[in-house]
């Protein structure tokens, strides 16, 4: 690989060059069914170690991704894990009609769209601000130290993170009612408090992703072409306008990309510090729809009720991500696919 | 390689074996028989041949176990942890041929009428003199142990001994306050408002806990002090069986009075303002900082506290009565239930099953049931005239359940009769002394619920209601307890919402299937 001239994908590049200028010619000739399936063949025995680089992703879905969609039958059968997937009786959408009649899936439904929503609200914008924030600091240290600080909480595991939330809003020993404390207000018992839970879970989950989360947009802005911003100098402008009217608009791809892939996680409350953190006494408002899965449906072996929930869950986030890809394409030109 | 394994431990086993064993009345099988097992606790992860207790097992009986474990996990809680490991096995395709785990009833009972495990009764009636004589004896615990078809799935373990839990206090911290052990839930409360605001503990701060909780249902279950009920079985938030009918403790009237008061005190800082939040560290965290004052737990050890009389001068932690109620009766609610739903089945795919469940009987044998209690003989115990006694090298060698479970005695995840002799070996004089005061009242303890099984009709409606009940009545207890809400006021309406979701449904067939059960 030291000669840069001689490879690209193991073919001499001035092959490749003739090869394409070739397969342009040939397509304007009239095709025969020979030719595709023989300009097939050449194209994979020229490319196999491209395929063979994608082997182990395509390997990765098929296993875990494609053959579990198998047993999503079991949304629709009464389900004996002893019978299996395929003998056990089919029984229609029954387990749809019980999620559908069940008050607590329907508020477990409307408090996910509800968290979900303060996470979009406040938590998407928050590692947008946070790299904007990083891009305007000029010392170099501080601002290695400072990214360090804010990337630590993802590498914390959820548990330990639930731990300190605990502590930290305990109403005798937590630093939040001791601080409040010195300004006379009555410790409040937050934990069990419905009211506080969404604020609570939202900053947490804030406070734990919003650093990792602007590596994203850290990236995009050092992607920003250079030529821009010295334009910008020499025709006056400050660093308020350069980031307003050249970093927003230059990252605004990526943005629009990130916030498609976080409707289509809509569903997916991050449910291991829903379940750490909450109690029976703020399911009104902390219930998930996989908590109440985890609850319902496995605790008591149910899985073919789990598996209709997760069903549901899957046709929203799918038909959200659509939703969001169709607008985004239509109004910036940008999307998924 | 595997024989000479086996000839390796036989040989072993031979030379720990005092010789009045050796005379094999107690072979199963002259060749020795191969069994693979499934044995999944969180103290134990998998079954291990080399326990000495089964090394002498396999030398008297001929029955060699192996491991097969699926799914070993050592999660603690009380549903997923110990069901995951028996779902992933059952998931797998192949059941080995003995399956032992905590929680195996109603896994047994669902999947026993499939087809995945051997029915017993006509096993243990033919090959199972031991056992049959057991449950001769105690008809009431063979049909705790049926599934709906009237068949028995498996071998369970059977508790010993009274007393689980009862209510303790800091003795010392009465007597610094001139007061007396409290006799009534009235006297009880003036205690617990004085622990906190006279400052037992002497650091001029009103830091007490009056009243604490490792376990949060242990808190409702106060409502006993008012006549009501909270768990009707050593399973928290189940339902309760009196006089032959099935209720449930949080639709109670006494239940509703309780929790009404247990509000006034929560609001009082009577009880842990964590008490939700603290989780298992409390009893250990409260009582060694001095803040704890009174709590429910278990004797053995909630006892072994008193070794802080080190640390902190004059501690003493003591047992008091159950304090009696405004109708001036006085019951403990928590007790060693007669039968776990613990224990071991035999798989589909046993080909020795006759063989099996003469191994399942020689545990209820004699020497058996001293096996799976104390240990060998000669390692863990001597016999002292007639009694096995535990070597004291053996006791101080640190908690004693743990140890016994490393030479694989105590295994719940195996079917015996405990005898609660080995147990009160080792409780503390605290603990003799909390038993035998709670002894002096005969009529303190109150009948568990066993359980009972469902048809797969019965079970439709009990998974489509219960699971929404419960969530429903915690949340409303939680919320009523915490100030969010007035019980009596609320009371009508929660009581209108459960019918609608089905309470009165689910109590006749919860009846249906007690009567269908227990004979009633």
């Amino acid at each position: 690989m030291s000669d840069r001239n001689s490879d690209v994908g193991g073919i001499p590049i001035e092959e490749v060059v003739v090869e394409a200028s070739e397969a342009v010619r040939k397509d304007k000739q009239t095709r025969t069914p020979d030719s595709t399936w023989v300009r097939t063949f050449d194209h994979f025995r020229r490319e196999w170690q491209i395929y063979a680089m994608l082997l182990p992703t395509i390997i990765w879905f098929l296993v875990f991704l494609y053959k579990p969609m198998y047993g999503l039958q079991i949304a629709f059968k009464d389900y004996s894990i002893f019978r299996g997937a395929a003998g056990s009786p089919w029984i229609g959408f029954e387990h749809f009609e019980t999620l559908f009649n069940n008050d607590q899936f329907i508020r477990a439904v409307k408090n996910t769209i509800t968290i979900s929503f303060y996470n979009l609200l406040f938590g998407f914008p928050a590692p947008i601000i946070l790299a904007l924030m990083f891009n305007e600091v000029l010392h170099a240290t501080y601002k290695r130290t400072a990214q360090t600080i804010v990337y630590l909480p993802h590498f914390i595991s959820s548990v330990i993170i639930a731990g300190i939330v605990i502590t930290a809003f305990s109403p005798t020993v937590g630093v939040i009612n001791t601080i409040m404390g010195w300004f006379g207000l009555d410790p409040i018992y937050f934990l069990t408090q419905p009211e506080w839970f969404r604020p609570i879970f939202v900053g947490t989950g804030i406070w734990q992703e919003a650093g990792f989360g602007s590596i994203v947009f850290l990236a995009a802005i050092a992607g920003v072409n250079p030529s821009l911003y010295e334009s910008a100098v020499v025709d006056g402008a400050n660093r308020w306008q350069m980031m307003w009217k050249i970093t927003i608009p230059s990252i605004l791809p990526t943005i629009l990309i990130m916030l498609i892939i976080r409707i289509g996680n809509v569903m997916e409350v991050s449910f291991e510090l829903v379940i750490l953190l909450y109690q029976p006494a703020t399911y009104e408002t902390a219930d998930v729809v996989n908590t109440w899965v985890y609850r319902q449906g496995l605790q008591s072996g149910q899985y073919d009720l789990a598996a209709a929930a997760g069903l549901f869950n899957a046709v929203v986030a799918f038909t959200l991500v659509m939703t969001a890809n169709t607008l985004s394409r239509r109004f910036s030109r940008t999307s998924l696919w | 390689m595997r024989k000479l394994t086996i000839a390796a431990t036989l040989l072993a086993g031979s030379a720990i074996t005092t010789p009045a064993f050796a005379d094999g009345h107690l072979r199963i099988s002259e060749e020795p028989i191969e069994l693979t097992i499934q044995m999944n606790h969180r103290a134990y992860p998998i079954y291990d041949e080399e326990w000495p207790v089964e090394q002498v097992a396999r030398e008297l009986t001929g029955i060699h176990l192996i491991n097969d474990t699926v799914g070993a996990n050592m999660r603690s809680d009380e549903n997923t942890g110990r069901t995951e490991a028996l779902n992933l096995m059952l998931a797998s395709g192949s059941i080995p041929d003995i399956v032992g785990s905590s929680r195996i009833r109603d896994f047994v009972n669902q999947f026993g009428p499939e087809g995945a495990f051997v029915p017993l009764n006509d096993l243990i009636e033919e090959h199972a003199p031991n056992i049959a004589a057991y449950y001769a004896t105690r008809p009431d615990i063979e049909a705790a142990v049926k599934a709906s078809d009237g068949q028995m799935y498996y071998i369970p373990y059977l508790p010993d001994g009274k007393y689980g839990r009862g209510y303790w206090i800091r003795t010392d911290w009465l007597e610094a306050l001139d007061l007396e052990v409290p006799q009534t839930v009235e006297e009880y409360e003036n205690v617990l408002r004085a622990f906190k605001t006279q400052d037992p503990n002497g650091n001029g701060l009103a830091d007490e806990v009056p009243f604490f909780a490792r376990q949060w249902p242990e808190l409702i279950r106060l409502v006993t002090l008012w006549d009501g009920r909270a768990h009707g079985s050593d399973t928290y938030h189940d339902f309760l069986i009196e006089d032959g009918k099935i209720d449930h403790g949080y639709i109670g009237e006494g239940y509703r009075d309780g929790i009404a008061n247990l509000a006034r005190w929560y609001e009082e800082g009577l009880i842990d303002a964590e008490v939700f939040t603290r989780g298992s560290s409390a009893r250990d965290f409260l009582l060694s900082e001095n803040l704890g004052g009174s709590t429910h737990d278990w004797f053995a050890s909630t006892s072994g506290y008193n070794r802080l009389s080190s640390e902190i001068d004059g501690f003493a932690f003591e047992a008091f009565l159950p304090p009696a109620s405004p109708s001036g009766r006085r019951i403990e609610e928590h007790r060693r239930i007669l039968v776990k739903p613990d224990g071991w089945a035999i798989g589909f795919e046993n080909e020795h099953v006759v063989e099996t469940i003469k191994y399942f009987d020689f545990w209820f044998s004699e020497e058996g049931r001293r096996l799976a209690n104390f240990g060998v003989e000669g390692q863990q115990y001597d016999m002292v005239d007639g009694e096995p006694i535990f070597k004291q090298e053996f006791l101080d060698q640190g908690p004693v359940n743990r140890s016994l479970y490393q030479v694989g005695a105590q295994l719940q995840g195996r079917g015996y009769f405990q005898d609660y002799a080995y147990e009160a070996q080792w409780s503390n004089e605290f603990a003799l002394e909390g038993i035998a005061l709670y002894d002096t009242m005969p009529d303190l303890l109150i009948p568990d619920f066993l359980g009972v099984a469902f048809t797969p009709e019965e079970q439709a409606i009990y998974d489509r209601t219960w699971g929404s009940i419960r969530d429903y009545m915690l949340e409303r207890q939680q919320g009523w307890i915490l100030g969010n809400g007035d019980v009596m006021e609320d009371w009508d309406a929660y009581i209108a919402q459960l019918d609608e979701m089905g309470m009165q449904e689910l109590l006749v067939v919860m009846q249906t299937a007690y009567d269908r059960q227990y004979g009633g």
